[in-house]
């Protein structure tokens, strides 16, 4: 009879292990495959053929070749990397900055760190209705600052003229992203052991030295992170270019992401469109490696 | 002699040095203050105040001396934001609802039970997480177009998802880690079922966690545009950020009705800012969201 | 109702990435009802392992576990009637004291008022009645261990088990406990077993001892008999603090029989053990303990190198003229200094002696039959 009981009590147990194991994989394996894995395959089973949305054709690698052959490619490119690049380094400067700052347990420090948090929730729609307002030619704030103290002649619209586009969306990016490398960072400062400050102290460090030997090493995991995840993300960033500019003018802003948006549903082209979007899979794919194999981020959650 | 070589290279004496660094530590506080406050003041100023105290005598006139809701009339008589305020609503709460769950499951499974690929599950998770939202758009478009899903409140929560809960569920990944198993266990020896033991310990320990991927779902979705450009394209269906993105193009819409709408979209994430933000930061120290 | 706990051949084993890692190794032995038995080993040794699979939270690869009569080898944690006390205490962070103690009665559907009379009692004995109404952050280490034991309590199990639940409390918060949780083995009718790597806890509370030593079972003895008895080597290295004295030496023939001769000594030793051993390395255990400054029927000269005070006591770390380490312990030893050479006394009684194996040949007993021979 104890052995009965036994055997169906374990059976229950097993079935409810088994019910919870189904309950937490199903749908994450249903979710990573419906919205994930199948449509990326099929962009990239796409992008093989001329037309796939209506008379489609097999084409190979032709739509590849167009793409990578295009005229304007090579601008395009370097636009992102343009984009990535300086809104990157430009936040995580102003990050780094402010996160020693505040560290440094100011008055004031805790009202500016709620502060930071603003820029990051505001949405990128509002932030680039404000910065159109405050870069607008006719209206904005700041031409009549500019033209008030001279600094120039006639005001400028930064977000329409070829010069001074990308440096205008740039502006706004890292005006909206500022905070990402502020908070990663800020946290990083607090979770130093002051102790080892203390001790530098003892042993005769100065300012300076113990921010070299000290600070700089305890950051330089999260400023390499930041560099290449907030990279990726600003390489792969959409809405906030499209929204400012929608890539103008004359293609001055036109990133690899505008251009897939553009292929897509301004010439309805989806065998490029879906060939570029290929062409930007592989090159994360790559990146992704590198992140890979050189953090191991996935030991945060494998041990 | 070692324990002098900071203040002796210095002329400077010691007291003033540590002046001068507290003057131009507050300098640099207050600057990045104005950074930061100015454009959201602007955009305040503009919108409370009639476009013709705004723009009187020619230049802009930031300072508020006047009240008024015309800007706030005007966007509800001539436009369709309460609808576009109702679809965002929708697609926001029902992304979130969606992204929280399925990450809480998830962190619990991929937490709770042995497995080979592990290591593969987080990297297919971070991938998604870099992956480049646009990329996305395009061939779910073209899923959603020949299902005859486009227009849709589930097409736009299921693309909203795609891309906020590769970061909830590393959170939840990373936060059900820090919940001791042996709460669990010690639920089970008490005579409690798994299930049970779900619903009395895990997930009410888990809540600081469900809170932060839920802000940071509610996040993504209420901010995006790329998702709802792409799969909503019928003047009903915009959701506000699609909807408020076309107003500069009409005539009739001028800044402060404009600065009017981007003052009620903020007002979420300014709520979250005010009352939730140590979850918020907690999502920030597992590594932040696009 | 308390049940006695038999293991039969269990094995347990963790596989990963290919390799097998057995934590539990062929591990048989009874628990008798209502005893309070310690399991004990260094980190690693099973010890938890095995306390776990009593809980049913793993179950074994091969072998039986019963309580009683009744097989439950695959039996739930749920249905076992076991309580556990976590070295982690695992308090619900999010329920009062109140209903972290009466949450297993709950579960099992006990009505509102009986938890509430259970648990004030529970509360009372532990004399946590001021704490009842709050979290558990808000509690001490000490407080928070009490309530763990009082959710245990509350629970009226027929197995108590406790996994190393005083590891992280201070020493006096220690002692304060170990009486508590004797107190609770004398209260409930249940059989305690208690994990800890701690040896000092394990002689001075239990009844049976089990040491384990990588993941097999060493010794099941009572505490004396741990002491005064090892079966090994390891054992006698284990238990008592500091570790036994051990002094290689050789089996040699002499003229008056057998002896055990090492640096400094020749022990006499009896012909039925040792006769078919001539020429073996063995190793010679003597506790420092048994060290004394004067007296004894052998002598040892121990070069002295640090010197503690250990209240009345001083504890003489040295070694012998070919460089074995020495301990001994003494209240005679107070004026030694660095360096000082001493000559230490002992009886063949108090010895163990191991073979090459680290298994024990004898006890000291066996060698106190045979008359010392005047060291030449």
């Amino acid at each position: 009879m104890s052995t009965v009981t036994s055997v169906r009590s374990s059976l229950a147990e097993f079935d409810e292990r088994r019910l919870l194991l189904l309950a937490t994989f199903l749908p994450l394996a249903a979710f990573f495959t419906l919205v994930w894995a199948i449509p990326i395959a099929y962009a990239l089973g796409m992008s093989l053929f001329e037309n796939p949305t209506r008379a489609a054709s097999f084409a190979g690698l032709s739509n590849y070749v167009e793409i990578l052959t295009a005229e304007q490619f090579p601008l395009f490119l370097w636009n992102s990397v343009l984009y990535a690049v300086s809104t990157t380094v430009f936040s995580l400067l102003l990050g780094l900055g402010l996160a020693l700052v505040v560290n440094q347990q100011i008055r004031g420090g805790s009202v500016l760190r709620t502060m930071m948090i603003f820029p990051y929730l505001l949405p990128t729609l509002v932030v680039i209705f404000i910065w159109q307002f405050l870069f607008d030619p006719n209206i904005g704030v700041v031409n009549q600052w500019l033209v008030d103290f001279g600094v120039v002649a006639d005001p400028i619209a930064f977000f329409s003229t070829i010069e001074w586009a990308m440096a205008a969306v740039a502006v706004t990016s890292v005006w909206k992203f500022g905070s990402f490398a502020f908070f990663i960072l800020l946290a990083r400062l607090q979770a130093i052991d002051p102790n080892l400050y203390e001790r530098a102290r003892v042993e005769g460090a100065s300012t300076w030295q113990a921010f070299r030997d000290i600070t700089v090493p305890h950051l330089r995991g999260a400023i390499l992170i930041i560099l290449l995840v907030r990279g990726i993300w600003m390489f792969n960033k959409f809405d906030i270019i499209y929204l400012s500019t929608r890539g103008g003018p004359l293609n001055a802003t036109t990133t690899l992401p505008i251009r897939v948006y553009e292929l897509a549903f301004n010439e309805v082209n989806f065998g490029a469109a879906t060939a570029l979007a290929g062409i930007m899979f592989f090159l994360l794919a790559g990146v992704a490696v590198v992140y890979f194999r050189v953090f191991e981020p996935e030991k945060e959650v494998t041990h | 002699m070692a324990l002098g070589e900071g203040a002796a290279g210095s002329v400077v004496p010691q007291r003033l040095q540590t002046r001068i660094k507290r003057i131009a530590l507050v300098l640099v506080a207050a600057l990045v203050a104005v950074f930061v406050t100015v454009p959201v003041y602007v955009m305040v100023a503009v919108a409370v105040q009639s476009p013709a105290a705004v723009f009187r005598g020619g230049d802009v006139n930031l300072l508020i001396d006047s009240l008024t809701l015309r800007n706030f009339r005007v966007l509800i008589e001539d436009t369709n934001t309460i609808q576009y305020f109702a679809n965002s609503l929708i697609v926001t709460a029902s992304s979130t609802v969606l992204s929280t769950a399925l990450a809480v499951a998830a962190g619990y499974g991929l937490t709770r039970f042995e497995f080979t690929g592990k290591t593969v599950a987080a990297r297919a998770v971070l991938f998604a997480y870099m992956f480049s939202p646009i990329v996305l758009a395009i061939p779910l478009y073209v899923i959603f177009f020949s299902l005859g899903l486009l227009n849709s409140y589930f097409a736009l929560t299921m693309a909203l998802t795609a891309i906020s809960a590769p970061f909830t569920i590393w959170l939840m990944w990373q936060y059900f880690q820090t919940v001791p198993i042996s709460l669990e266990e010690s639920a089970w020896v008490r005579g409690a079922s798994r299930t049970r033991t779900l619903w009395d310990v895990v997930l009410p320990v888990a809540r600081p966690g469900y809170i932060s991927a839920a802000i940071f779902s509610f996040a993504v979705a209420w901010n995006d545009f790329t998702m709802s450009r792409v799969v909503m394209s019928n003047d009903e269906m915009y959701t506000i950020t699609v909807g408020a993105s076309l107003f500069l193009d009409r005539v009739t819409i001028g800044w402060g009705e404009t600065m009017a709408v981007s003052l009620l979209i903020c007002i979420p994430p300014f709520l979250i800012a005010v009352f939730l933000q140590n979850y918020l930061l907690q999502g920030f120290n597992v590594g932040g969201l696009e | 109702m308390a049940r006695p706990i038999h293991l039969d051949s269990v094995r347990k084993e963790y596989r990963s990435a290919g390799s097998v890692h057995v934590a539990v190794d062929d591990l048989t032995l009874s628990i008798p009802e209502g005893s309070f038995t310690t399991l004990v080993g260094p980190s690693g040794c099973g010890k938890t392992t095995t306390l776990r699979m009593i809980a049913g939270l793993e179950t074994p690869t091969e072998g039986r576990l019963s309580f009683g009569d009744e097989d439950v080898t695959g039996q739930s944690p749920q249905d076992r009637n076991c309580a556990m006390v976590f070295q982690s205490i695992a308090l619900y962070p999010h329920m009062t004291v109140r209903r972290n103690i009466g949450y297993g009665l709950k579960v099992q559907g006990v009505p509102k008022d009986e938890r509430d009379r259970r648990i004030d009692e529970a509360a009372e004995t532990l004399q946590i009645t001021e704490q009842l109404e709050k979290m558990p952050a808000e509690l001490s280490g000490g407080q928070q261990q009490r309530v763990a034991l009082g959710s245990a309590f509350v629970q009226d199990p027929d197995v108590l088990l406790l996994d190393e639940p005083m590891s992280d409390l201070d020493a006096k918060l220690k002692a304060e406990l170990r009486v508590e949780v004797q107190r609770l083995h004398q209260e409930l009718d249940a059989t305690v077993v208690y994990v800890t790597h701690d040896q000092t806890e394990a002689m001075t509370m239990s009844d049976q001892v089990i040491l384990l030593n990588q993941g097999r079972l060493e010794q099941f003895a009572p505490p004396g008999e741990l002491f005064d008895a090892p079966v090994s080597e390891y054992v006698a290295r284990f238990i008592g603090t500091p570790s036994t004295n051990l002094l290689p030496a050789t089996v040699a023939e002499t003229d008056d029989g057998y002896a055990l001769a090492g640096d400094g000594f020749g022990v006499l030793a009896p012909a039925d053990r040792f006769a078919d051993r001539v020429g073996d390395s063995i190793t010679v255990g003597i506790r420092p303990q048994y060290l004394s400054a004067d007296g004894g029927d052998y002598e040892l000269t121990v070069i002295a190198g640090v010197v503690e005070q250990l209240g009345t006591e001083f504890v003489v770390h040295g070694h012998t003229p070919d460089g074995t380490d020495v301990d001994a312990v003494s209240t005679a030893f107070g004026a030694v200094e660095h360096g000082d050479e001493l000559v230490v006394g002992f009886d063949p009684g108090d010895l163990f002696v191991f073979d090459a194996d680290g298994r024990t040949i004898c006890h000291g007993d066996a060698l106190a039959g045979e008359t010392p021979r005047q060291s030449p």
